[in-house]
């Protein structure tokens, strides 16, 4: 059965500026400035799903560009150095820890999966039967960047994807 | 000393490694296990002083690496660096004799507070 989650917008943003300053921006120079666009467009996007106390996703998604450069922060690389596979595992990397610390502020019960990731549009990954509860949407150096919060309506009732 | 970083993601445990390096322990032997069943498997070969580990990793977990190694008498120094934290994985990882709980995202700062202690 899922609850009432309290996981508010401020609790993704302090999360997301806890990966800005640990990883992404250390030196504190390019944080993740907020535009309160649900519907800007994204590239690329990783997820993970928690499923228990609260069932739903965790979404990250931003642009192929702020990917690239996500990816060589993480692996301390020039930017045209990084891979498809590089992308691909940052992706996966952030849904992980952003799903991971908002599971922590879950009732207990909750199972976090291993992180998705899917190289095309968050609009074009299907999430059936959810809504959004809460997002961060921002750019990062003129990119856009999002962490999302996707409740399932229908408890712990897994629908074909 | 020989460390065994298990984590399944790459990027990961090159953000582990890096970080040992900017905390000061890039001198160590760092060895690395892309899942729980290598981790296991290397910890018990190759005998490092230290495990590092993931907590939510395919084939084992990393709590279930920590008891099998228990169970098989192997006292290594474990610990884990996850971004889960709940107080039932704490006391769990506890009960099974682990040293240390690093949350992600975590810093050089972090690594260093929880680290010296063991690396010296």
């Amino acid at each position: 059965m899922s609850v009432e989650v309290e996981v508010d917008e401020s609790d993704l943003a302090e999360m997301v500026e806890q990966v800005w300053e640990s990883y992404l921006d250390p030196e504190g120079v390019s944080p993740l400035i907020p535009t309160y666009d649900e519907n800007q467009p994204s590239e690329v996007h990783s997820s993970v799903s928690i499923t228990g106390s609260w069932t739903g996703h965790v979404v990250y998604a931003s642009s192929r560009a702020a990917a690239q450069r996500a990816a060589a922060a993480f692996l301390a690389m020039e930017l045209e150095e990084v891979s498809e596979e590089d992308i691909s595992d940052t992706l996966g990397e952030l849904a992980n820890i952003v799903g991971g610390n908002v599971k922590a502020m879950l009732p207990p019960g909750a199972q976090l999966s291993l992180p998705q990731v899917n190289l095309s549009p968050e609009a074009s990954a299907r999430f059936p039967n959810t809504q959004r509860i809460s997002g961060v949407y921002g750019v990062w150096e003129g990119e856009p960047v999002s962490i999302s919060m996707w409740q399932s309506s229908t408890d712990n009732k897994e629908e074909g994807a | 000393m020989k460390i065994l970083i298990a984590d399944d993601s790459r990027v990961m445990r090159q953000i582990v490694v890096r970080t040992l390096r900017q905390a000061g322990f890039g001198d160590h032997d760092l060895i690395e296990a892309a899942d729980g069943k290598e981790a296991l498997d290397m910890a018990t070969a190759q005998k490092p002083d230290l495990v590092i580990s993931d907590w939510n990793m395919p084939h084992l977990t990393g709590i279930e690496v920590l008891r099998q190694l228990r169970a098989a008498g192997n006292n290594v120094k474990f610990g884990f660096v996850t971004s889960e934290c709940t107080p039932e994985m704490k006391t769990a990882a506890e009960a099974s004799g682990s040293a240390f709980f690093i949350v992600k995202p975590f810093t050089a700062e972090r690594f260093d507070e929880v680290f010296a202690p063991i690396l010296g």
